[in-house]
């Protein structure tokens, strides 16, 4: 991992659901992380804590709620919410300064003053600047976010066809307009330009699923299932199709009779293969792996795992691993963000993570891991996380603190200093 | 060994699905034996068989299912050939089940309160019937048999007799009466206690808005502790301070309510909504109801069996003194005037029986002598062999003791089986002729085509043939088996320690006759399944009871499955794949509740699973199966410290712990297509050690030790040396190391002490049990190591190698 690009990085990702006319559920709450070229991200939490959400928001499937994606440098998700909030907090505080003065100036009406202080009028003026100057901000802020989540595939799109259009040019220019080089040339080009026109970044990005068998079409065949992408993306060639078809069912390990069968036909380890072919044959840069094999039996799900390992490997390819299955992440991942409740709550590398857990719910979820051991899992003690019992925010709001090594965890002064005095020890 | 109640036991099970394509063989033979208060896990791959397995003991197979033969005993029942009328007094009751997707084994339109409470109702009053029946006919045989032993003439013997057992019958509910109002009373104490542990902690923490509610549940439920050997000194005090409680508490209002309120009142924000108790006070209050409730929690129990007799038949009223005293007292009573003189005729009565029983196992014996000639003829004689199985039948049901409590299920089962074999021969005859005629037939019809020029497009299928010299040896089987057993029985009769079973007669009475008191009301079910849901760790239980499956959460979802299959109080629990679709953490909470209830009710568990992890935290013994059979079957400590059998190698090595740093070895392939199951070892084509016989015999079941069987030729005398591989024996090596690492620590602090003192100090910290277990491997593989000179090459060298590393 000398390369230290960074491929996708999330900033206060907030993902809120509505339920009923006030409440609101906070499934992702204010999750930040970077994962750099190369490597596997692990995302760990008991069901319902938000990682699925997390990535689901990610990809684009939910809109967010408030935050920003940036993915190869460009911002592919963002939300309004806190620009809003921005707005609403900078009025509040407007009204609140108006009210004063009005206060004031009726004061001096009973007094019998009948003009209105300078000072005063001076205040109402520099509140009512100060109130102008955060909408200005925050409305161009709401209008670029609105911009870059509806328009980024475009964006991408018209930087690819631009690049497209200098590769080509210059050669097309050196080149006599009547020859049939040229003539061949401008074919390709053409071809090229509509095929980067339809070219999306979120194409970069792609999803294995779950449960792969609710993933599949069940009245499309093999072939149908992993062509769909190119197909969308404007590939017209149909051997070509068949090709690249051919060589995704190689490379996770299936032969290419299979192409002609149906998904009920397969037994579960292979359907996750096809899901898998989906999701590599547009070559992504980024794979969001959600539980790819927690379906799954114990030696199919080793046989998914080299898979995922191997095309890693040779593919170049950075994977979102999310998963609940400790033993799994820790030996599949470079880095591994904890999360509880929406919140991400420690973030470290994998072997820091492990040889120095320090949060008191990752302890829990590290207890609770069955080792093939009866002897130590016999002896085996369950550490309980209660929030409440453990933490104290009543005065001091926890943020997250890098505690050294790109250890991450989310406390507040107290308990930074006492994780502090821990790792030391 | 010790000898353990065998609880449920199955005997070369074959079952088989009829699909399009052809047979299915899921289940091919299989024996295993589950035994009193033991959790067996059973291993495999999706579609090696277990679940069938365990659908079978359910009953509940498929329609399309066909059962080629077997067994399985519970309880003095084949399961196999009992009808579905008697599979429901069993299915639920006896034997339960929890389903690997909670959502599909729940109603979606009925609240989850209706579904728990459904089944007890209509359980409870077959339950009760079926009690009272059971006691009554146990009373009965004890009658009779001591009837007989002092001389069934004598009348007024027996009429002595009978009044013993009538007075038996009687004072024995009076008991049960007392003895269930002072468990609820003593339960509302110990519950509350706990309960205001939680709320004074919660106060504590500021969290006031939750409490108030439970403070009223408090007071409502503490009351119930005022009881006479529970909360009875204090009991006014604890009755004023409750209703002091009731009072100053209120509950909160909702969010809506808190809007209406605000109206009404036309007033600020929140104006008297908001609490605003004094909370010091009040916890000073809980303080006291808790120091009240310990106080009696803390109380002994009084006999309850003896006051019951007092209270029946005493003319004097129940003398004024202390608890210790009062039982002492009690139990005197009760000895003097009936129990002494009840027990003594009692064994007189088991003594006589068993006696009797002996002297008819004898005969038994005798007629097996002179009938087993009809079953060993060449060709057997329908009505000879029916006339002689008749009277053997009888011969050997008549020697079974009325009066054992734990049945034999060899002799009681000695009817259906020899039936079924002895159909099967006279069947497979007839079935066979048919067989051969459409195999003629058709093949005859397929030469003529293809004389014709044709060629075919289909393969006639092979004979299916009944074999005759099996079912004929099936048949001798059953009978030596039973006249075994019987010989077996009438050598250990000098040995049979009476008194205990006096004793056992006797607690199986008062268990039946709690079944007969415990009477199932609708609001009975609803605060037994309350209880329960509390039991499994739902909390609000209250709310939750009217709540819809899909208002829950996959592990609560799960809580509340385990909650119905345990509302039956079963026998077995089958647990199909319980925390597949669980996570981590609800899956250890899930684990130790199944754990917990298993220890409390000495339930038997049979634990389905795929992940190694969960096995080794539940199992006492492990069965690995692959393509419908049991290809490994030992103690945990077997199979995870010296696994035999490559499938259980594979698997070990497939699956990544936190150590784990190298390329996983995943199994190849996919495993084998059941309609066609391979002629050799079904493991044989992923596996790489696979030798040539592998592929074409199936290798028998070897015996490494007492407890450890695996079906690997690699086990064979001749079999070449192989080690398993690397990951397994470095994981192996390792573990041991940390518990090495782990005593070597225990050990400092107690080495000043003798080194003969070192173990027993060192194994003193962790429980008895672990203790117990650690010892297992040891023996375990002394044996081994005495027996594998020449015939277990492949244990040997993880032994050598433990061994260096150590």
């Amino acid at each position: 991992m000398d390369n230290n690009d960074v491929l996708l990085k999330v900033e206060n990702l907030c993902q809120y659901f509505k339920m009923g006319p006030t409440m609101e559920l906070k499934a992702v709450d204010n999750v930040s992380f970077e994962v750099h070229k190369g490597e596997v991200f692990g995302l760990v939490g008991e069901s319902g804590c938000g990682k699925t959400t997390t990535g689901r928001s990610i990809i684009k499937l939910y809109d967010i709620t408030s935050g920003n994606v940036y993915f190869e440098g460009q911002r592919i998700c963002a939300g309004i919410r806190s620009y809003k909030d921005a707005v609403r907090a900078a009025k509040a505080e407007y009204r609140q300064e108006a009210g004063e003065v009005k206060k004031l100036i009726k004061e001096d009406r009973k007094n019998g003053v009948t003009e209105v202080r300078a000072e005063y009028s001076e205040r109402l003026k520099n509140a009512e600047e100060k109130l102008h100057a955060v909408m200005v901000e925050q409305t161009a802020n709401i209008k670029s976010a609105k911009f870059d989540d509806k328009y980024c595939n475009k964006q991408y799109a018209e930087t690819q066809m631009q690049k497209v259009r200098e590769n080509f040019e210059p050669q097309l220019a050196a080149l006599n307009p009547e020859s049939a080089e040229y003539k061949e040339l401008e074919k390709q080009f053409k071809e090229e330009l509509r095929l980067a026109k339809k070219d999306r970044i979120m194409n970069k990005m792609q999803m294995i699923f779950q449960d792969p068998i609710a993933s599949l079409d069940p009245r499309m065949t093999v072939r149908d299932i992993i062509a769909e992408g190119l197909i969308i993306r404007g590939v017209r060639n149909k051997k070509y199709i068949d090709e690249q078809v051919y060589k995704m069912l190689d490379l996770v390990g299936l032969v290419p009779e299979h192409a002609n069968r149906y998904p009920h036909e397969f037994s579960g380890g292979q359907r996750q293969r096809i899901g898998i072919a989906r999701a590599i044959i547009l070559n992504p840069d980024l794979i969001i792996a959600d539980e790819p094999i927690s379906a799954l039996d114990v030696s199919i799900q080793a046989q998914v795992i080299n898979l995922l390992n191997d095309l890693r490997n040779s593919l170049g390819l950075t994977i979102m691993f999310i998963a609940h299955d400790l033993s799994v992440v820790k030996y599949f991942s470079d880095k591994i963000g904890v999360m509880y409740f929406g919140k991400m709550v420690e973030l470290a590398t994998s072997d820091e993570l492990f040889a120095h857990p320090l949060h008191p719910y990752t302890k829990s979820l590290l207890s609770a891991i069955p080792v093939p051991d009866p002897d130590y899992e016999k002896n085996r003690k369950r550490i309980v996380y209660n929030p409440i019992a453990e933490h104290d925010y009543s005065v001091d709001k926890p943020v997250m603190r890098d505690i050294g090594n790109g250890h991450l965890i989310y406390c507040n002064e107290a308990e930074f200093e006492r994780y502090k005095a821990e790792i030391n020890s | 060994m010790e000898e353990r109640e065998v609880k449920l036991s199955v005997k070369n099970l074959k079952i088989g699905f009829k699909t399009d394509a052809g047979k299915v063989q899921a289940v091919r033979d299989i024996s295993f034996d589950l035994y009193k208060g033991e959790t067996l896990a059973i291993v495999g791959e999706s579609g090696s068989g277990k679940s069938v397995t365990n659908r079978a003991v359910m009953g509940i197979l498929a329609g399309n299912a066909i059962k080629d033969g077997g067994e399985i005993i519970y309880d003095g029942q084949d399961l196999m050939k009992i009808p579905e009328e008697q599979f429901h007094k069993l299915r639920g009751d006896k034997i339960s089940m929890i389903f690997q997707d909670p959502m599909s084994s729940l109603n979606p339109i009925m609240r989850v309160g209706k579904q728990m409470t459904e089944a007890m109702l209509i359980k409870g009053k077959i339950n009760q019937r079926e009690s009272r029946r059971d006691f009554n006919t146990l009373m009965a045989r004890l009658n009779k048999a001591m009837d007989e032993a002092r001389g069934a003439d004598d009348k007024t013997v027996c009429e002595e007799n009978k009044r013993m057992s009538k007075d038996f019958d009687k004072f024995e509910y009076k008991h049960l009466e007392l003895e269930n109002a002072y468990n609820k009373a003593h339960d509302a104490a110990t519950e509350m206690i706990v309960e205001i542990d939680d709320v004074l902690f919660r106060i504590e923490k500021n969290a006031f808005k939750d409490v108030r509610r439970d403070i009223r549940e408090i007071a409502r439920v503490a009351a119930l502790a005022v009881e006479e050997y529970v909360v009875k000194e204090r009991a006014e005090e604890l009755n004023a301070l409750l209703a002091d409680l009731k009072k100053t508490v209120k509950v909160p209002l909702t969010h809506k309510c808190k809007n209406f309120v605000r109206q009404l009142l036309n007033r600020g924000e929140g104006a008297q909504v908001k609490g605003d108790e004094n909370w010091e006070e009040i916890s000073a209050k809980l303080k006291t109801v808790r120091e009240i409730l310990s106080e009696a929690a803390d109380k002994t129990m009084p006999n309850f069996f003896a006051m019951g007799y007092f209270l029946t038949f005493a003319t004097e009223p129940l003398p004024q003194m202390e608890v210790a005293e009062l039982n002492k007292f009690l139990r005197k009573y009760l000895d003097d005037n009936f129990m002494l003189a009840f027990i003594a005729l009692a064994k007189q009565g088991v003594l006589y029986s068993n006696a009797k029983s002996i002297e008819n196992k004898k005969t038994a014996l005798e007629v097996i002598e002179s009938n087993i000639g009809a079953f060993r003829q060449q060709d057997l004689v329908k009505k000879e062999v029916i006339a002689s199985a008749k009277t053997v039948i009888a011969a050997v049901e008549n020697a079974i003791d009325n009066l054992e409590i734990i049945k034999d299920n060899v002799l009681y089962t000695f009817r259906s089986s020899l039936k079924a074999a002895v159909d099967l021969y006279f069947d497979g005859i007839k079935r066979n002729a048919a067989e051969e005629k459409r195999f003629a037939k058709q093949t005859a019809k397929a030469e003529r085509k293809t004389a014709r020029g044709k060629t075919l497009n289909y393969k006639v299928a092979d004979k299916n043939l009944v074999d005759l010299e099996l079912a004929k040896e099936e048949i001798l089987d059953c009978i030596t088996r039973a006249a075994d057993d019987i010989k077996a029985h009438i050598e250990k009769n000098g040995s049979i320690d009476f008194d205990a079973r006096v004793v056992d007669i006797i607690d199986y009475l008062k268990a039946k006759a709690s079944g007969v008191v415990h009477k199932v009301t609708r609001r009975m079910a609803k605060t037994q399944a309350l209880k329960l849901l509390d039991e499994v760790g739902i909390p609000e239980a209250r709310k939750r009871y009217r709540q819809y499956p899909f208002e829950f959460s996959g592990g609560m979802r799960q809580r509340i499955v385990i909650a119905i299959a345990l509302s039956a109080n079963p026998d077995i629990l089958i647990c199909d794949e319980p925390t597949t679709a669980l996570d981590v953490t609800i899956q250890s909470q899930i684990l130790e509740l199944i754990n917990k209830v298993k220890v409390e009710r000495s339930l038997s568990v049979i634990f389905i699973t795929h992940d190694l992890g969960v096995v080794a935290n539940m199992a006492d013994r492990v069965a690995v199966m692959y393509a419908g059979k049991i290809v490994e079957i030992g103690t945990a400590d077997d199979i995870f410290y010296s696994p035999a059998h490559p499938y259980t190698w594979a698997l070990l090595a497939s699956m990544p712990d936190l150590e784990t740093k190298d390329k996983l070895e995943a199994i190849p392939g996919t495993p084998p297509n059941m309609i066609y199951p391979p002629k050799g070892d079904a493991f044989a084509a992923r596996n790489k050690y696979a030798l040539e016989i592998d592929f074409e015999e199936q290798p028998p079941m070897f015996q490494i030790s007492d407890t450890h069987f695996a079906a690997t030729w690699l086990l064979h005398p001749d079999a070449p040396k192989v080690d398993p591989p690397k990951a397994v024996t470095d994981r192996i090596a390792r573990m041991k190391g940390l518990r090495k690492a782990e005593e070597a620590v225990e050990e400092k602090p107690a080495a000043s002490k003798k080194s003969t003192a070192k173990k027993p100090a060192t194994k003193k910290s962790a429980a008895e049990k672990p203790a117990a277990n650690k010892k297992a491997p040891a023996t375990a593989k002394k044996s081994t190591a005495e027996k594998s000179t020449a015939k277990k090459p492949a244990a040997k060298k993880t032994v050598k190698k433990d061994t260096d590393n150590g």
